[in-house]
């Protein structure tokens, strides 16, 4: 199952405000392929190019410049494609959640997607109920607030919702875990994590947080430059400080301890990347 | 295919960096030259004048070393409206409306539609108008950065300030309003990308639905406006906290200093300006 590919990109460039004198270069040539039921990271410093690629993953951006992006087999430069049936299976959360709640309240909001898919009423209740209960939001107390109201890790999950309420296949967090509070984070990590094991999910996980990357994700994708620069299992880019620092990136806290340790002769057996590995490591060699 | 990047379309308003001889001059000799011409494509009618203007902008965009094609890529959204609009002017206009200088000739009447030779003129006058005016804008803003042209407006307005012209907070008022501008464009891009990330039908709006295209503006107004109260909350709080009180004892790292070219820019733009004024009684047509 796992050998599917969901999304192929090949040699993508993009430029924004093409023509202009303004014109900048946000991708350059990138190759990446992402399988059904994974979950996949993509790391880089601001800048990278990575909002904008995921924007080619549920054809926000087409490819009109060169290069190619498959998405469940349907080419995406093709201009007859239905996009439509491609966003309800490639779900996209954006950065700022505050941004992209556009109802008046919650439970509307989180609705907009089955509403324009033509769902029930009572089917759409239902629908919205699970996704407020996936993302820790009680249906009852929650549905006829105000989204302006609300507070920032709120809004988060709101926007998380409407997303999750569509069912997508796949689904991509452009730096959603930025800005909330260490407990609301690790909440949101593991309902990341259920979703990808008992609903088979696929994660695009796009962040800076080398923490939540290392605790998420089986595979790891670092861009630079518009450009994949690193890619390879999670373990084996964060064996990497050098080249990852070179990136302007670092590697897990826990995952440095080790590293320098190694440095100063006491080399521990697997390389930790969560604080759990790195206490079980710590404590083998403890006890030896 | 639908193309979520507003500011592709947005020329005006957009500065360009470069380093040519109107990039180079004083902002005050811009904006005094802008208005002179202004003046002049305001009050002329006829083609001849108007010919002499489209020639000229053309020559001024040369000399920016700006690209013509950018520049009427953003002229390209408002041609529907130039379009309607002549439509309009040349169907409905030619009862009421007396040329000036000249005797009044029906070209086509039947019913409501009534063609003079003077709707005709004012139709093509009014499209090269729009033209001219549009070039000069764009010329103005692509080659002057705001803050300079904030203290163009500033130091213009300044002896104003005798008889109780607050220049300094214009000028700031103007400045935040044209801030605005790109920064509610790539938020109406969020906006409507959000929207169609979640099955929103964007990109199949009809180009006659406009009832579904008006409903659909509407979902896109409120969460904008919005985004631009808690903007300006943001601006205030900013300000605030930075200690602003307006012009009150404040001085000014840049000072703007008229040179050699900005003389020589300033009278050519004044003679050439009444020049154009004065065309309009020798070359009425």
């Amino acid at each position: 199952m796992k050998e599917q590919p969901f999304i192929q990109i090949n040699d993508l460039h993009h430029k924004y405000l093409r023509g202009t004198p303004l014109e900048v270069t946000a991708l350059r040539g990138v190759n990446m392929t992402i399988y059904k039921g994974e979950s996949v990271g993509i790391i880089g410093r601001t800048g990278a190019g990575k909002s904008t690629l995921v924007q080619h993953f549920n054809g926000l951006i087409r490819p009109a410049q060169s290069g190619r992006v498959l998405v469940d087999g349907q080419d995406m430069s093709d201009p007859h494609l239905d996009v439509r049936r491609i966003r309800q299976k490639v779900g996209l959360v954006f950065q700022h959640p505050e941004q992209q709640l556009f109802e008046r309240l919650v439970g509307d909001d989180i609705a907009f997607g089955l509403k324009k898919l033509g769902m029930e009423p009572a089917a759409r209740r239902e629908r919205v109920k699970w996704a407020m209960e996936m993302v820790g939001l009680d249906f009852d107390s929650f549905k006829d607030r105000f989204t302006f109201s609300l507070s920032g890790g709120e809004m988060r999950k709101v926007a998380l919702a409407g997303v999750l309420a569509l069912r997508p296949e796949v689904l991509i967090l452009d730096e959603s875990t930025s800005g909330i509070d260490p407990r609301g984070r690790k909440e949101l990590l593991e309902r990341l994590l259920t979703l990808h094991h008992e609903y088979g999910v696929t994660l695009v996980f796009v962040s800076s947080n080398m923490e939540d990357v290392a605790g998420l994700v089986e595979r790891v994708y670092v861009m630079d430059g518009g450009r994949v620069v690193m890619s390879g299992t999670t373990r084996q880019v964060f064996a990497q400080p050098a080249e990852l620092r070179r990136y302007g990136l670092g590697v897990p806290q826990v995952t440095e301890v080790a590293h320098e340790l190694a440095a100063r002769g006491i080399p521990l057996a697997n390389l930790p990347l969560t604080v759990a590995e790195g206490v079980d490591e710590i404590w083998r060699i403890l006890n030896s | 295919m639908e193309d979520f990047e507003f500011l592709r379309h947005i020329t005006i308003g957009q500065y360009v960096p470069g380093h040519s001889l109107i990039h180079r001059l004083d902002p005050r000799t811009k904006l005094s030259v802008f208005l002179f011409i202004t003046a002049a494509i305001t009050f002329n009618i006829s083609y001849t004048a108007n010919t002499v203007l489209v020639l000229t902008m053309l020559l001024l965009v040369a000399l920016s070393g700006i690209s013509l094609r950018y520049i009427l890529s953003g002229l390209k959204p408002a041609l529907p409206l130039i379009i309607a609009l002549a439509i309009l002017q040349l169907l409905f206009y030619g009862e009421a409306y007396v040329p000036y200088g000249m005797q009044s000739r029906t070209l086509f009447h039947w019913g409501w539609i009534h063609i003079t030779n003077g709707s005709v003129q004012l139709v093509i006058v009014s499209a090269m108008r729009f033209i001219e005016l549009f070039f000069l804008t764009s010329l103005l803003t692509n080659t002057t950065t705001l803050t300079d042209i904030t203290y163009g407006v500033e130091d213009m307005l300044r002896p104003f300030s005798r008889i109780g012209v607050p220049s300094h907070e214009l000028s700031l008022v103007a400045t935040i309003a044209l801030r605005f501008v790109p920064l509610l464009a790539e938020q109406l891009e969020i906006i409507m990308k959000a929207q169609a990330s979640r099955g929103a039908d964007i990109a199949h709006r009809g180009r006659l639905q406009f009832v579904r295209s008006a409903r659909q503006v509407s979902a896109l107004i409120v969460p904008l406006f919005i985004d631009a109260f808690r903007r300006a909350e943001d601006l205030i709080l900013a300000m605030q906290a930075r200690c602003y009180v307006g012009s009150r004892g404040r001085t000014r790292f840049v000072r703007l200093r008229f040179g050699p070219q900005d003389y020589v820019a300033y009278a050519l733009g004044l003679v050439y300006s009444v020049t154009m004024l004065a065309l309009r009684h020798r070359f009425p047509l």
